[in-house]
């Protein structure tokens, strides 16, 4: 009679939880949903050499997105830096995109030594452009290229990669640029 | 506590779990295959404080409509299995035809028990709405592609009539039509 008694107390108790509880289910994934809305904001520079090296030589990434260089992101080891990225298959033809941006903050001229390619032969012209220049970094043939340019004083430059296939490449690559000042 | 109670809420966990199952995969896998780069902040401006950014506006709106279609579909394809498997299991009843039918397609194991009750279709129905005004109101704030929308609200729709007929057929058998019992 008394158990019958506490069950009958405890279901009365127990049936608003439950009305709550059904109630919550509903809501908490609806609130989860809307907050996990994803939102637009300049992402923190993680990749972004940004701090003036001792040699007063900044590189910064320039980022954005492009269907054929993915994954874009920069190192530094030393005076090395490092720019790499993925190019994905694609259709025969010349793509391009702005990648790094150089500011030189010295009072006086910088020479760099710049060469890069990919790990594997695509039969594809890679190179950088700067301004008007055209520097060839690897020959379809897989030969790489070392190239020197001389940074006026004071002066930013914006260094574009260009990729030239004459065929269709069907497969992923994975294409490193290096940036090393020289005396 | 009623056993309708307790059902219902045993029935609302594995919805409620994949809407957000879907949200978050549909985020995470959107970014993972185009390769996007993805931030997650936590700061405090919201129920809760986690947040997912995106640098590009066009890449945000494109990673919210595929996650939020992934969310859609992970509620709709199991309510739209068991709106279909009642009405073939309801339609056997009345139709040796049917019967004929689905040995044809094999899928005779869907008539040999009726697990799925009226309040399991509601309870999925009732997501699937929660999930499409979701996408709806998204839509409305231009924040996810206009067709996602018209896909999730038109499907909730046709979803809401389909429980609503099998309600009617249930409903049937607990207090016969005159015309056909007597």
């Amino acid at each position: 009679m008394k158990e019958n008694k506490v069950k009958k107390t405890l279901a009365l108790v127990l049936e608003p939880i439950a009305l709550g509880l059904l109630a919550l289910l509903f809501i908490i994934p609806a609130i989860t949903v809307v907050n996990l809305q994803p939102i637009t904001k300049k992402l923190k520079d993680l990749d972004v050499l940004g701090v003036t090296n001792s040699s007063g030589l900044k590189v910064n990434i320039i980022g954005g997105s492009h269907l054929i260089f993915l994954n874009e992101r920069i190192d530094s080891n030393e005076d090395i830096y490092t720019y790499k990225t993925k190019l994905v298959k694609r259709e025969a033809d010349s793509y391009s995109k702005p990648i790094i941006e150089i500011v030189n903050n010295k009072e006086e001229s910088v020479n760099l030594e710049i060469y890069g390619g990919t790990s594997i032969r695509t039969n594809s012209d890679i190179g950088i452009i700067i301004g008007e220049q055209r520097y060839r970094l690897q020959e379809s043939n897989g030969n790489p290229l070392t190239q020197k340019i001389t940074l006026a004083p004071k002066e930013t430059y914006v260094i574009y990669l260009y990729i030239e296939s004459f065929s269709d490449v069907r497969f992923e690559e994975d294409f490193e640029l290096n940036i090393k000042e020289i005396q | 506590m009623s056993k309708l109670l307790k059902r219902a809420l045993k029935n609302s966990l594995f919805p409620a779990i994949l809407m957000i199952a879907g949200k978050v995969l549909g985020i995470f896998l959107t970014s993972a295959i185009y390769g996007l780069t993805i931030e997650v902040g936590n700061e405090l401006n919201g129920i809760f404080s986690t947040q997912i950014y995106f640098e590009d506006k066009a890449i945000t709106l494109f990673v919210n409509s595929f996650s939020d279609l992934s969310m859609f579909l992970f509620l709709a394809i199991p309510t739209a299995y068991f709106i279909f498997k009642t009405a073939i299991f309801q339609s056997t009843v009345g139709n040796p035809k049917t019967i004929v039918k689905v040995t044809k397609f094999n899928i005779l194991q869907w008539i040999t028990k009726d697990d799925t009750t009226f309040l399991k279709i509601f309870i999925w129905c009732a997501f699937l709405w929660v999930a499409s005004s979701i996408v709806v109101i998204n839509v409305l704030q231009d924040s996810t592609y206009t067709w996602v929308g018209i896909l999730a609200g038109s499907f909730a729709f046709l979803c809401g009539v389909g429980a609503v007929k099998t309600f009617e057929i249930e409903s049937n058998n607990v207090y016969p039509d005159n015309k056909r019992y007597y």
